[in-house]
């Protein structure tokens, strides 16, 4: 049996229950926030301001989730061709886009007072400027070709040559000499308290969370889009064939 | 339409609700008073309250591996002495800006400090979590509506109905 109609029938069945999707994300995020906020301790050295850590780790994490989607869609889609799979990599870019800036933004207020500088030129910083510029690199490259077959399969190759920067994302901070601290949470152990992790695991699991939803809204939109132009442009046809009949 | 715009309003009044929730804990838990502020009610003793100054230059004193020190808060216009005892502080320093926490002694006129904190710009915390969470929470309200008004459109128009048969006359 073929996997394709499966993956289809899996993604139109979780549409369903898009809304689910939603509520969790949003209870995730209001817990998360309160045990950031309220709860959880002041740090020894940063102070109140480490505060930032529990929006701003999470929502770079979930960047690189959102590439990654982007990425095994795209490979997925070189492979089978699928439409509703080209619509869903379309879709990715697009949030995954929205987060990466989202984490910069909030990446550079953390820097200033704690590195006394908006921006520096370091390895992570600039690698993950690069994933925005490719993405934004992505999301024209849709705007411009007119085949719609075509269109994907470009779009999928640079996807995938642009995931070459997910790896030195991660690593940035062990390869190289960076500001950037290193992993917290990695193969090596957790080296966090518990008090700072139960936020952080928490604000995770709702970006994803609100990730996901907002991936299937804007899939389901992306559709409509299409479905409204493919109807519109059969109806024009038929008016004008109408008329060239008369 | 008119349930999905009803159901935004919704979040955004528990929205509000909690971000009002969240401001007044900050103002009763981490809201500081100044030395002017303490000259001016030295007469009773406080519950534990935040007091913030800058250090004045050649008041340090104590024992600060022990955790014991003796200093002068400097405000706009007053001083107050403080009396630390608490784990030894790693940022205490003349001429710096620090809030200590702890209980003002009226008869003795010496603020009583078990705490020394780093004053925070919550500006910044503020504004990172707003950064964050408004961008996104207007994408999700516009593809929402946007998904809401293309369902009503290809609903309400002649596109949704199905395509009928059509016959070119060639004659």
């Amino acid at each position: 049996m073929s996997l394709l109609p499966s993956i289809n029938r899996f993604i139109r069945h979780i549409q369903r229950f898009k809304g689910w999707f939603g509520g969790a994300a949003a209870l995730c995020l209001i817990t998360g926030m309160y045990l950031g906020l309220i709860t959880s301790p002041p740090d020894y050295y940063q102070g109140e301001i480490v505060r930032i850590m529990y929006v701003h780790v999470p929502l770079a994490h979930t960047a690189l989730f959102g590439y990654t989607v982007l990425f095994v869609g795209s490979l997925w889609y070189l492979w089978k061709r699928d439409p509703l799979i080209d619509n869903m990599c379309h879709a990715a870019a697009g949030m995954s886009a929205a987060f990466t800036a989202v984490a910069l933004v909030t990446g550079s207020i953390w820097a200033k007072p704690t590195w006394n500088t908006w921006w520096t030129w370091d390895p992570k910083l600039v690698s993950f400027a690069v994933l925005l510029m490719i993405l934004a690199g992505y999301l024209m490259l849709r705007t411009m070709v007119e085949d719609p077959e075509q269109e994907g399969r470009y779009a999928a190759v640079l996807a995938i040559v642009g995931g070459l920067d997910l790896p030195i994302i991660y690593f940035a901070a062990e390869w190289w000499r960076t500001l950037h601290q290193p992993l917290s949470i990695s193969l090596r152990g957790v080296s966090i308290s518990g008090d700072i992790l139960l936020p952080l695991s928490i604000m995770s699991i709702g970006f994803t969370l609100l990730f996901t939803y907002m991936l299937m809204i804007r899939t389901q939109m992306l559709y409509l889009v299409n479905l409204f132009d493919a109807k519109k442009g059969r109806l024009l046809s038929q008016v004008h064939l109408s008329k060239v009949g008369q | 339409m008119t349930s999905f715009y009803a159901r935004w309003a919704a979040l955004i009044v528990i929205a509000l609700i909690l971000s009002g929730l969240t401001y007044q804990h900050y103002q009763q838990n981490l809201a500081s008073v100044t030395p002017e502020w303490i000259v001016k009610n030295n007469s009773s003793p406080t519950p534990s309250i935040r007091l913030e100054g800058m250090v004045k230059s050649g008041s340090l004193s104590g024992n600060l591996d022990e955790g014991q020190a003796e200093f002068q808060l400097v405000g706009d216009s007053a001083n107050v002495a403080v009396h630390y005892n608490g784990s030894p502080p790693e940022n205490l320093r003349e001429l710096k800006t620090l809030i200590v926490v702890g209980q003002w002694d009226p008869a003795q006129q010496v603020f009583r400090a078990r705490e020394i904190v780093l004053v925070t710009n919550y500006g910044f915390v503020v504004s990172a979590y707003l950064v964050a969470m408004i961008p996104l929470i207007l994408l999700v309200f516009s593809m929402s509506r946007k998904v809401t008004s293309l369902f009503q459109v290809i609903k309400e128009s002649k596109l949704y109905e199905p395509q009928a048969e059509f016959h070119v006359d060639s004659r």
